[in-house]
């Protein structure tokens, strides 16, 4: 008898992390076009006012990063599903795995895609700040530098890091329960629109309260805990949902 | 030790049952030829084997624990199949990478050997291999592995006559190298059948028979002559398979019980007897009726 090969749950998760960042590679393509796409959108200003009296014209426009990380926050989404569909899901199983490892070194593939994502929406900036100098004929008259306040530029990536990482987890999420049932697919948009349009009746308050929540905490520390819990509840119940799942051809 | 053990296995889906109180054990270091018609259930074993599936009851172990969801089975056993799915952005070079990092007993000489043997290109991608080429390529994981268990799921899928032989060659070099366990299902028993020591037949999800391939040789008996003299010479037999050959002349097989002294008044009464192949016997024991197709049109 050959002596059987003893693995460690840790070793392993290592070995498909490392594996699943080289094999995924096409979604970081993906991001760039993404990004490249919102910059062009952003060209135009994210908000505009203007002035004028008899002798004087003026135009207001402001420009940020905002577009290019409401993108990369619905890019983080969509690959989170996309890695739970079957396709995705079987590779890990031509090699060592099981359904436990599958879905950590998942999740540390997202971690990972979520930090290259905000890192390069927040930098996305500069890139914006420097085709607007050779291209859109405007005075230049404020923003934030990293040498003015680099306390509130780390902020700014750790912060879009954070959202864009919470997406990926809600996709992770979703995909998986659709991976369960098909008609998840069906019964969660449903559910998303079906808030709005409650919300819209004004007898409840949930979309919200939820966005409050989450998108209105002025705490750090708060804002840290909010996003390590939910997500950590988005994918553990990912985790128990999928460890029962079958590998189908 | 026994590499699987099973006790009553069931596998259903949704109402149809793919194995049925299957019960059987297989002993390590063997190689095990699974056979059995399409559909009786031998690729739903293998999936329940690797771990890929849950049975539904029952009880398996492979290497002395439950294979599903479980590591150290995942890191021992490697199942190759014609649908797996292989990384698309990864070059063939890359995918023999990766399954060397992820298998510790990994052989890569030998892949390599075998790489360039079969002449793939580094460059080359997974998904623009033909069918045949998938499948050699597959079989280079498979052996390369040396996983303590390797199960091979109709691994000859595509390949030609000259592949094929050279997979079997290569299959038996390296197990003589590194005996291990090795499950092959396929439908060509009549070219495995020299590398197999053991067989396992199911049919319909159950065991039907298990024994050694020297054993099946000889486990039935054909029998041919004149009706009326066959129909006596089989009555109280457990006949397996008859066939009539034109006029008034049947083919029968039979459980083999006789004794030499039986074998010469078969002879003298004008009875022909032959050996029956092992593929052929498998074909007349997992077919549904004893008249096979005939069956149909008579």
């Amino acid at each position: 008898m050959m002596s059987l090969t003893k693995v460690r749950l840790t070793d392993v998760v290592k070995k498909q992390y490392a594996y699943k960042l080289k094999a995924y590679i096409q979604v970081f393509t993906t991001l760039i076009a993404l990004q490249l796409l919102a910059i062009f959108f952003s060209l135009n200003g994210v908000g505009s006012m203007g002035s004028s009296s008899e002798s004087l014209e003026m135009d207001v426009h402001y420009y940020s990063a905002d577009i290019v990380v409401f993108f990369t926050m619905l890019w983080s989404f969509i690959i989170a599903i996309l890695i739970t569909t079957k396709a995705y899901r079987n590779d890990d199983f031509v090699f060592v795995t099981n359904r436990v490892s599958s879905n950590l070194s998942n999740a540390l593939f997202l971690l990972t895609a979520s930090v290259i994502g905000g890192v390069t929406a927040i930098m996305s900036s500069y890139l914006m700040k420097v085709i607007m100098y050779f291209f859109v004929d405007a005075q230049y008259l404020n923003g934030t530098s990293i040498m003015a306040a680099p306390m509130e530029w780390l902020l700014g990536i750790f912060s879009t890091t954070c959202y864009v990482f919470l997406l990926g987890a809600l996709g992770y999420w979703v995909g998986t329960l659709i991976q369960i049932n098909k008609a998840f697919a069906l019964l969660l948009p449903a559910l998303f629109f079906g808030a709005f349009i409650v919300e819209g009746t004004g007898t409840a308050k949930l979309v919200s309260t939820v966005y409050d929540f989450i998108f209105t905490e002025s705490s750090i520390l708060l804002f840290i805990v909010k996003i390590i819990v939910i997500a950590g509840l988005l994918f553990s119940s990912s985790m128990v949902f999928s460890n029962r799942m079958e590998v189908k051809q | 030790m026994n590499v699987i053990e099973c006790n009553r296995l069931t596998k259903a889906y949704g109402g149809a049952k793919a194995l049925n109180n299957l019960s059987f054990k297989l002993e390590e270091n063997k190689i095990i030829g699974l056979i059995g018609r399409n559909g009786a259930g031998k690729t739903t074993l293998l999936k329940i084997i690797a771990g890929f599936m849950k049975e539904t009851s029952g009880e398996i172990q492979v290497l002395a624990e439950k294979p599903f969801n479980n590591l150290t089975v995942s890191a021992n056993v490697i199942f190759i199949h014609d649908q797996m799915n292989l990384p698309t952005a990864l070059n063939l070079k890359e995918i023999l990478q990766a399954a060397a990092r992820f298998y510790e007993n990994w052989d890569d000489e030998l892949a390599n050997r075998l790489f360039d043997y079969f002449s793939f290109n580094s460059s080359q991608h997974y998904q623009g291999l033909s069918k045949g080429m998938k499948s050699t390529f597959h079989m280079i994981l498979g052996l390369s592995a040396r996983c303590s268990l390797t199960l091979f799921d109709e691994p000859t899928t595509g390949m030609d006559a000259a592949v094929r032989k050279d997979f079997y060659r290569a299959l038996l070099k390296d197990y003589i190298a590194h005996p291990r366990t090795i499950i092959i299902s396929s439908h060509h028993l009549n070219e495995i059948e020299d590398l197999l020591e053991d067989i396992l037949l199911i049919k319909d999800g159950k065991e039907y028979l298990h024994l050694p391939v020297a054993d099946l040789k000889e486990w039935a008996i054909g029998l041919q002559g004149k009706t009326a003299v066959v129909d006596e010479w089989t009555q109280n037999q457990e006949v397996i398979f008859t066939k009539s050959i034109g006029i008034d002349q049947s083919y029968v097989v039979v459980r083999n019980h006789f004794s030499e002294a039986d074998w010469q008044t078969a002879r003298t009464a004008g009875v022909v007897l032959t050996p029956v192949t092992s593929s052929d016997l498998c074909v007349y024991l997992t077919s549904k009726t004893t008249g096979g197709i005939d069956d149909v049109f008579n």
